[in-house]
């Protein structure tokens, strides 16, 4: 697979505020790209340099090898979804879908068709003389889909669309999306702050964090094996630890000794330690690699969480077994569920905690 | 009870609101010329309205400097939103304060400013500076109601056109515009109407012969408004009204459907469809129609620009001549007439002086003159080119001779005196025959009413403490003043414009005015009599002049000519009931009129009467002091 789409040492400033710092990023052909990062990472400041709609200082962007860098958004094979979906609202649906066509000079017959096609792609069949001001949340956002992909654009740009629709149609439009991307065949760069959205529907996740890209994998990969402490809080919940890498596959954690399957980082080696919460193993006292205590529970649903105190540190269990607060627990993990990673050599690449 | 007062209340609210306008309507249609009485419908307030060319050309002004001011602010200051939405945040409140600065500004900082740049940069004042000064005071109330719409819009819909393949212009006019269409609509009329009723800016910034409806209304105050400006005014009313009810009523009406459907959630109807088509399909018919209007409002000034021939500039007080004469002129001469109107000697004294209108002739009173000689801003005039001149009475031009020796300057156009009017149901005929009746407490019961104006108040005063009517001498004054104080409780007012309708009406029975306003008012109720007191009176001249700078002499000088006719001269008599010093014009009034010893005096009256005349700078301060002095008490 080539390259569709490359972002070449790209820069950007707003009033002195560096939000993209030498980024490079590449986006093979047919692939669900997404970047994920919390709210001033510079991810949509990305997508918006892609859509054309913000010129980098520096860097540029080749599209299918070629420069594209000051074309104007108007002559770019790609389109955008927006993140209030950007609907017109004085025209009706169908003339909203029609929009794009019109300008490229199509035959009606051509437009009405696409609109009909467009339409059964979203599931909304019969809405095309309907007022784009009537429509529900979710049916605007298949409408803002319905009236990128008449165009077929190389490259669908996707900023927050699900951003405001409630739970429930979040996750059904999650799907749908993955259906489009599959039936279209086509490149979808998608912008988001939810991580689940991210691993559910990506290909490829971008981690991005103050203008830097922090990881870029499959979602699993990403998960599994978070390369900073950062991309270990982002992606779910996690249990960051200093710690000492004694040698090859040994490492003490809070004067613990833990066995584990990284190697390569050294002798007595200064490392952070991510341990998922589902990963820590909660027994009885004594009989694990390390003793605490229960100091808070919580039902949530499918498991229980709990904070338990051991070693002078906080830490945050998943279980599908309960234990009351207040009660002596020994803690034990697996080796293979024990992350270890680098400390931060630069303050940019420094951890930042965000609520998200 | 609580259910009435909600009422009672809504009502006085819309009667304070509405009371005045209906007032105006109905005095329209009123048969009369008195604004007290009703005497029945008629139509013929609006005939003269529509055959007035003066009123008409007024009209059409103001309707092409409201729509092209209108029409152009709304473009640029649609245009300068957008460039502001494109500013960063500090740049954007920057330009704001300043285009926020003018909106708040009083109006004649604004028009004065106007005035000296104008001057400053050598344009000379035209229609042409007019539209510009309305153009700018319109452009920051666009700029109000269009920026907001366009906040609220935001770029993100631009943006989607954009990305949909749309270039930037075309982004521009099929989707930002129709979504910030109601702001640039309502910024629109709101240039519209300021534009319609501005009269500061306009007044300091128009070109010679330019009047729009206010300055017109304004410049007729010194001889009362005739009820053809309440007709124009309800004119002017029922077009607004119209253009509110569209502006309003038509976006209102699309919304309703809309919401309807959207309440049954259901497709908009075909027919429902359709009808939001024609109410697009009428916003773009008003714009169009402004449009066209503009064009044709303006042709009649395009043809003026390419020189049609041969103009003079006339000033003149407002409501002044008979129109019918102008246009009879211009058919016979060819030359056109253009004319512009003040309303005081006063406020048309600083014009001339400053040199920045010019004009080929001038109507003005005769101290007024006296002034403008000493300043040398009037020439002598050529008589050969005025034969008609014959026609004046020779007593008359001896009078005048007085202040101007061998009449080189002035021609008089109307004369008159100062006298008692008063009403012989009420005070029996020959009771009247001093100016010390206006003292006399037995009268006073029917109501005495004074005029409010400096020389003539003082002159009565003067005349009966045996004074000369030009003393500008502080003792005497003094005297004067103490005198029109000890007058002030049998007063029943002081007034110029109203008094004649008071003494019609019979609400005051007694009181000073202009001779000319006599026979006015003898038209309306044939019990008044009119007396000039036996301690004499000011004779007053209003006279045709040329100023120093005037273009067309020698067409003012025919126009002069025109008006001197023995026909010319009974037409402005019957137009404006005010004496003219034509012999010729004499012998063809009716006899019982011309012997009416009130309107003409015989030689022995005027022998007791005297002018005013120019005092000099320093005496005229002295004056207004005492008048202070009387009008504070």
């Amino acid at each position: 697979m080539s390259n569709i789409l490359e972002l070449q040492h790209v820069s950007k400033k707003f009033d002195n505020d560096l939000v993209l710092d030498d980024l490079c990023l590449e986006v093979k052909e047919n692939t669900f790209m997404t970047l994920l990062g919390p709210s001033g990472c510079g991810k949509t400041t990305t997508l918006r340099i892609i859509g054309g709609f913000t010129t980098p200082d520096q860097g540029c962007v080749l599209f299918e090898g070629k420069d594209i860098t000051n074309l104007p958004p108007n002559k770019r094979q790609l389109n955008t979804v927006f993140q209030k979906y950007a609907l017109f609202p004085h025209m009706t649906v169908g003339e909203n879908i029609a929009f794009g066509l019109k300008i490229s000079g199509k035959s009606d017959e051509y437009i009405r068709d696409k609109i009909k096609y467009a339409l059964k792609l979203v599931n909304m069949d019969d809405y095309a003389n309907r007022d784009v001001t009537m429509l529900s949340g979710g049916q605007q956002q298949r409408i803002a889909i319905a009236r990128a992909i008449v165009n077929e654009p190389k490259v669908l740009l996707l900023d927050e669309p699900l951003g405001a629709l409630d739970l429930k149609l979040r996750q059904d439009m999650q799907y749908e999306l993955i259906r489009l991307k599959n039936e279209l065949g086509i490149t979808f760069i998608y912008v988001t702050h939810d991580q689940e959205e991210a691993l559910t529907m990506s290909d490829t996740v971008v981690v991005m964090n103050q203008g830097y890209i922090q990881q870029m994998g499959t979602p699993e990969n990403i998960y599994n094996e978070p390369e900073n402490a950062f991309v270990a809080t982002f992606i779910g919940d996690s249990n960051i630890l200093g710690g000492i890498m004694l040698r090859d596959k040994l490492v003490r954690i809070l004067g613990t000794d833990f066995p584990c399957v990284d190697t390569g980082f050294g002798v007595n080696k200064p490392v952070d330690v991510v341990i998922r919460p589902e990963d820590v193993i909660l027994g009885e006292a004594g009989k694990g690699q390390m003793d605490g205590v229960v100091s808070h529970l919580i039902f949530k649903g499918v498991h229980y969480e709990m904070e338990v105190q051991a070693g002078g540190f906080e830490w945050l269990v998943q279980s599908t077994s309960m234990f009351p607060v207040g009660q002596p627990v020994s803690l034990s993990v697996d080796p293979f569920n024990i992350q270890i990673m680098n400390k931060p050599e630069s303050e940019d690449e420094e951890a930042v905690v965000v609520d998200v | 009870m609580k259910n009435f007062l909600k009422r009672f209340y809504l009502i006085i609210i819309l009667l304070f609101l509405y009371l005045p306008i209906v007032t105006l309507i109905v005095l329209s249609f009123n048969d009369t010329k008195t604004m007290g009485v009703w005497k029945g419908f008629t139509l013929k307030w609006y005939q003269d309205m529509f055959s007035n060319p003066q009123i008409l050309n007024a009209f059409c002004n103001t309707l092409f400097i409201a729509l092209l001011a209108a029409v152009v602010s709304t473009v640029v200051g649609t245009v300068a939103c957008v460039g502001i939405m494109a500013l960063s945040k500090r740049q954007k409140n920057a330009v704001l304060q300043a285009t926020n600065i003018p909106l708040l500004n009083a109006d004649i900082v604004t028009a004065v400013a106007l005035l000296l740049a104008f001057g400053m940069f050598g344009i000379s004042l035209s229609l042409g500076t007019v539209v510009f000064a309305h153009i700018t005071f319109c452009l920051p109330y666009v700029i109000l109601n269009v920026l907001p719409k366009l906040r609220q819009t935001g770029t993100i819909h631009f943006e989607a056109a954009q990305d949909l393949g749309a270039t930037p212009l075309y982004a521009f006019m099929h989707i930002v515009l129709p979504d910030i269409m109601p702001g640039v609509f309502s910024g629109f009329l709101l240039a519209f109407t300021m534009s319609l009723d501005d009269f500061i800016i306009t007044y300091f910034t128009r070109g010679a012969g330019i009047n729009t409806i206010s300055t017109l209304v304004y410049s007729q105050v010194k001889v009362g408004i005739r009820p053809t400006i309440f007709a124009l005014s309800t004119v002017i009313f029922v077009l607004v009204l119209i253009v509110l009810l569209l502006s309003n009523f038509l976006p209102e009406k699309m919304e309703k459907a809309r919401e309807k459907a959207e309440k049954e959630g259901r497709e908009l109807t075909p027919e429902q469809r359709k009808k939001r088509r024609t109410a697009k399909r009428i916003g773009a018919g008003i714009v169009a129609a402004a449009v066209v209007a503009v064009c044709v409002l303006a042709s009649p000034y395009v043809g003026a620009m390419a020189g049609k021939g041969e103009v003079i500039y006339f000033y003149n007080y407002g409501d002044y001549i008979d129109p019918d004469l102008i246009s009879a002129f211009e058919a016979e001469t060819g030359i056109s007439v253009v004319m512009d109107t003040f309303d005081t000697n006063e406020s048309m004294y600083p014009i001339i002086e400053g040199g920045q209108v010019s004009y080929d002739l001038i109507v003005a009173g005769d101290y007024t003159i006296e002034k403008m000689i000493e300043n040398k801003l009037i020439q002598p005039i050529n008589y050969d080119n005025i034969p008609n001149a014959a026609n004046l009475e020779p007593a008359y031009m001896e009078i005048l001779a007085s202040t101007d020796p061998g009449n080189q300057y002035m021609i008089p156009y109307t004369w008159g005196t100062v006298g008692i009017l008063y009403n012989k149901t009420m005070i029996p005929e020959g009771r009247i025959t001093s100016w010390k009746d206006l003292w006399d407490p037995e009268l006073a019961e029917h109501g005495i009413l004074m005029m409010d104006s400096l020389r003539d108040t003082f002159m009565v005063a003067e005349l009966i403490l045996g004074y000369d009517m030009n003393t500008s001498d502080p003792e005497e004054l003094q005297k004067v003043v103490d005198l029109l104080i000890e007058q002030q409780p049998l007063v029943q007012a002081y007034e110029n414009d109203s008094a004649r309708d008071d003494i019609i009406t019979e609400s005051a029975g007694l009181g000073m005015i202009y001779s000319g306003e006599y026979l006015y008012c003898l038209d309306e109720n044939e019990n008044l009599d009119y007396v000039i007191p036996e301690e004499g009176t000011n004779v007053w001249f209003d006279c045709f002049v040329i100023p120093t700078n005037a273009k067309n002499k020698e067409g003012a000088e025919k126009f002069i000519n025109f008006m001197l006719d023995a026909e010319a001269g009974l037409a402005t008599f019957n137009y404006l009931t005010y004496p003219i010093p034509n012999a010729a014009t004499m012998e063809l009034i009716d006899e019982e009129i011309r012997e009416d010893e009130n309107v003409f005096p015989s030689q022995e009256t005027l022998d007791r009467c005297d002018r005013f005349h120019y005092l000099g700078k320093e005496a005229d301060q002295v004056l207004a002091s005492y008048w202070k002095r009387f009008r504070g008490n």
